[in-house]
């Protein structure tokens, strides 16, 4: 049944990528595309939902299915074989569940695009891959699905390819994935090489002995090998440049993909392999470190970002590092509730980016929206619902997920800090401030719309219009999925100090009004006129490009790392080693063969003196020869 | 006496012999370094008396008769008549060609090795030399023999002249024949 | 030293300087009669082990030879007076047109 969850979805890319694309003739119409498109992710959808009533039935036992063995190599045996046990029951729930309405989405919003088969075929695709990687039980089928889904984001964000800029976005999407994987696969190679084995529940297992039974390998070594493929995919600094050009892509394909579920691979690796963590404390604080870090920067550029789907990537980009602080500080079930409830809001709030900019007919930067609350309703409420969940405000879902992440920030033996909670505590209020200036900015006050745009401004048909709803009713009442408590057998939650039990209560309520202060400083700052954000800008006008700009961080690796590189490919490898040394090689030869072929030609000068003399000295070396043998 | 003039002739024998040498010698030597080619035909010819009187000395008189009546009655004759006919004007200084150094290195190595070969493998036997089968080379055993035995050859040597007759005359007729369709230069 | 090593000796001498002669020299018809000189020697050592052996073989061989270069020397001068008549000059250097 496992393999059937994974099946389908594949099957349907089969489908709809050969007959309904110019491959096959366009064989088939759209709704044959819909159907097999939008239907196969359901069917797995309620074969995942059986799937948890099973596993319910005998007690959480894990279930495990063997598709078919891969390579006996040596002794190690590969297989294909799928796992479901608490963890992938909860991530497998949220990429079918989410990953079939954002399907419906499409249906609408792709509805007059040229290659709508192509498009359901690429997330069919995706979808496939992505549930390889949350149902493999080792790191190998796992690693297939990590890179399957990196081969499908890149086609899906260089999805309109005419443009070459969209083009280029994907191809930088892929090649920053890439570079982490490097760090992947040495993490799996010392993982196998200390426990001869990649399957994930045995690796937990092994790790849990401690002492001389341990595995031969130093933990943290692998965490951090293992982390830094999860910055790849999961666009943790230094990593992360790619996410916000991924943008490029259709806005379905940023809400599923790049909020809902291939970003957060990173955090279900680090979270599967917690038995590995657990012995690691100096990779585990590396990751709470850079979770953190990159929260706070990625916060600071979405502040002054104008187009709509930039916002909501630095956005995706602060959440994902909240949820790495939370797997840093060993709360790695409360990481993965926030995984859940972040899929539910963002992407709402991507779909809702989505619904705007199929009203306003392709308009993406919010200095030309405004006014649109009255004009889209359900777009606006579904948004602003989708906000407060991510700023943080009780009982939406993103409080109660936030509010644990701090928590344990703060107060977990295994790494916990106040200055942790500290710099949490400015990217939680920067979040709240900024998605409610992008709420002003997009649906109140004053149009600024161009005259044609408003002209045309609709709501989007039910298709669109009904996901919406769906994703906002569950950001609102997602929170009391008590998801950490379900995972707890399986994932324990760190001890928390005893010094600090006291400050729970304090820090609850510090989280809602922080919440409630970036809500105000929003409206204060965009409800009223404009001149006065004017005014802040030209204040902090310096602080305001090195922001915009996204710290020059791209055109620091343009500098440093790119230009050396291709001056090595220019320089080293292309006229040192190919022209000069290989081609100077064989032409060397060569020429030595025409050189010798002169100099041996020179013998036949045509003079007989030189024949003769020639002759003269072979009977002198006759003579000689005849000595030693004759 | 006899027993004397046996000994004188002996010695005298040997003597002859190493002038007649060492004069065959120096008339090749001197071909070498001649400047105008009909001295050096007259050296070639002094060299090959001197070799015929060697064959005398060694007792094949006929051979000795023959080279003096054909190598140079015949082949040096022919040469000089050559040497006349294309009045060769030797200019001074183009005697050698640029292999003289080599060509001097080579002939010291041919010579040294090849009278080593001789020394190896002739050493000097312990009694007198003989004189030979001189029996054998008298001009009618020779006569009966090459006309009864090495019928053959004879027979051969006849073709081969005819050949070379034959040859000489293909190659007038092709001189002349490229002769008549060149323009006189 | 006796009678066979000198004559072999002469021989020997006759041979290498004939070779030697038509390495050195420039005159095409010096070095025809340098060959002629070779031939010489030859017939020397011929005689030479003919005359030891005492059969008529030898003799025949050495009439033979006598044959043989008076067929040669008939074909090489009209080649050779063929060959000055082109190029106008006994040097050597100039009939270098087989060189490469």
């Amino acid at each position: 049944m496992l393999t059937l969850i994974v099946l389908l979805p594949l099957l349907g890319f089969l489908l709809n990528g050969v007959l309904a694309t110019r491959l096959g003739g366009n064989l088939v119409g759209k709704r044959f595309v819909t159907v097999v498109g939008c239907g196969l992710p359901l069917a797995a959808f309620a074969l995942t939902v059986q799937a948890l009533f099973e596993l319910q039935g005998q007690g959480y036992a894990p279930l495990v299915e063997t598709a078919y063995r891969w390579a006996l190599i040596g002794g190690s045996e590969f297989e294909i074989a799928f796992y479901f046990d608490r963890l992938s029951a909860v991530m497998t729930l949220v990429v079918t569940g989410v990953g079939s309405v954002i399907h419906i989405y499409s249906v609408g919003y792709m509805a007059h695009d040229k290659s709508y088969g192509r498009f359901f075929a690429y997330l069919n695709l995706f979808l496939f891959f992505m549930l390889l990687l949350v149902l493999g039980r080792s790191l190998l089928v796992l690693f297939v699905g990590w890179e399957g889904v990196g081969l499908a984001s890149y086609l899906l964000i260089g999805f309109w390819f005419d443009d070459l800029a969209n083009a280029r976005a994907g191809k930088k999407a892929f090649i920053t994935n890439r570079i982490g994987d490097a760090g992947f696969l040495l993490g799996m190679f010392l993982l196998f090489y200390a426990v001869g084995t990649l399957d994930m529940d045995r690796i937990n297992a092994a790790f849990a002995f401690t002492g001389a039974s341990a595995p031969a390998v130093s933990a943290s070594l692998v965490g951090i090998l293992l982390f830094i493929g999860a910055t790849g995919k999961s666009a943790q600094i230094p990593l992360h440049v790619w996410l916000p050009d991924a943008m490029a892509g259709p806005t379905p394909v940023s809400a599923l993909i790049h909020a809902a579920t291939m970003v957060t691979a990173g955090v279900y690796l680090v979270a599967r392999m917690s038995g590995v963590y657990l012995q690691a404390p100096e990779a585990s604080a590396v990751i709470a470190v850079v979770g953190v870090a990159t929260a706070f920067f990625a916060a600071t550029i979405a502040i002054v970002q104008t187009d709509i789907k930039k916002v909501l990537a630095y956005s995706t980009v602060s959440q994902l590092g909240f949820m790495f602080l939370a797997l840093g500080v060993g709360a790695y079930g409360v990481a993965i509730f926030h995984v859940v409830t972040h899929a539910f809001f963002k992407a709402c709030l991507f779909l809702g980016a989505g619904s705007v900019i199929h009203a306003l007919g392709g308009e993406q930067d919010v200095r030309k929206m405004g006014g649109l609350a009255r004009r889209i309703p359900i777009t606006f409420v579904t948004f602003a619902v989708a906000t407060a969940a991510i700023a943080g405000i009780p009982p939406l879902a993103g409080f109660f997920s936030k509010d644990e992440i701090l928590w344990y920030a703060l107060a977990s033996t295994s790494g916990g800090s106040p200055l942790l909670l500290l710099v949490a505590a400015a990217t939680a209020l920067m979040t709240a401030f900024y998605m409610f200036r992008l709420l002003w900015l997009t649906f109140m006050g004053p149009s600024r719309m161009d005259h044609e745009v408003e002209h045309h401004v609709h709501e989007s048909p039910w298709s669109m219009t009904g996901v919406l709803l769906l994703l906002a009713m569950l950001s609102a009442v997602g929170g009391f999925i008590a998801v950490p408590h379900f995972l707890e057998p399986q994932l324990p939650l760190p001890q928390i100090s005893e010094a600090l039990h006291h400050l729970h209560k304090p820090l609850l309520v510090l989280s809602i009004l922080l919440a409630l202060a970036g809500l105000a400083g929003a409206a204060v700052l965009y409800g009223g006129a404009p001149d006065r954000v004017e005014a802040l800008r030209e204040r902090f006008a310096t602080a305001h490009r090195w922001l915009s700009n996204k710290y020059y961080i791209d055109e620091l690796y343009e500098r440093f790392i790119g230009q050396p590189l291709v001056w090595v490919s220019d320089r080293v490898f292309l006229r040192l080693s190919d022209r000069l040394v290989l081609d100077g090689t064989l032409d060397g030869l060569g020429a030595l063969g025409r050189s010798s072929g002169d100099a041996l030609g020179r013998v036949q000068a045509g003079k007989l003196n030189l024949y003769l003399w020639f002759v003269m000295i072979g009977i002198v070396g006759a003579l000689l020869w005849s000595w030693r043998h004759v | 006496m006899t027993a004397f003039i046996d000994g004188l002739l002996g010695s005298l024998d040997t003597l002859l012999l190493i002038v007649f040498s060492l004069c065959a010698l120096a008339g090749a030597t001197l071909m070498i370094f001649l400047r105008q080619p009909m001295r050096v035909a007259i050296a070639l010819i002094s060299t090959m008396v001197f070799l015929g009187g060697i064959y005398g000395l060694l007792g094949v008189h006929f051979i000795a008769a023959f080279q003096v009546l054909i190598y140079v009655g015949a082949v040096m004759v022919f040469m000089v008549y050559v040497i006349m006919l294309l009045e060769v004007r030797e200019l001074g200084g183009t005697r050698y060609s640029r292999l003289l150094v080599p060509g001097l290195i080579g002939f010291v190595m041919l010579l040294g090795v090849v009278l080593i070969s001789i020394w190896r493998a002739l050493p000097a036997p312990a009694g007198a030399s003989g004189a030979g089968g001189n029996t054998a080379f008298g001009i009618s055993e020779f006569s009966i023999a090459f006309l009864n035995e090495y019928w053959l050859q004879f027979e051969l040597t006849s073709v081969l002249l005819l050949a070379a007759v034959v040859a000489a005359m293909a190659v007038i007729k092709v001189s002349r024949r490229t002769d008549k369709t060149r323009p006189h230069g | 030293m006796d009678k066979t090593q000198l004559l072999l000796a002469v021989a020997a001498g006759l041979f290498a300087l004939g070779l030697l002669g038509v390495i050195v020299r420039r005159n095409v018809l010096v070095m025809l009669m340098c060959m002629e000189l070779m031939l010489n020697g030859v017939n020397l050592s011929l005689v030479t082990f003919a005359q030891q052996t005492g059969t008529t073989a030898g003799a025949v061989l050495v009439f033979l030879t006598f044959v043989v270069a008076t067929a040669e020397i008939a074909l090489a001068i009209p080649i050779v007076l063929l060959l000055v008549r082109d190029k106008r000059t006994l040097d050597l250097d100039a009939y270098s047109d087989l060189k490469g």
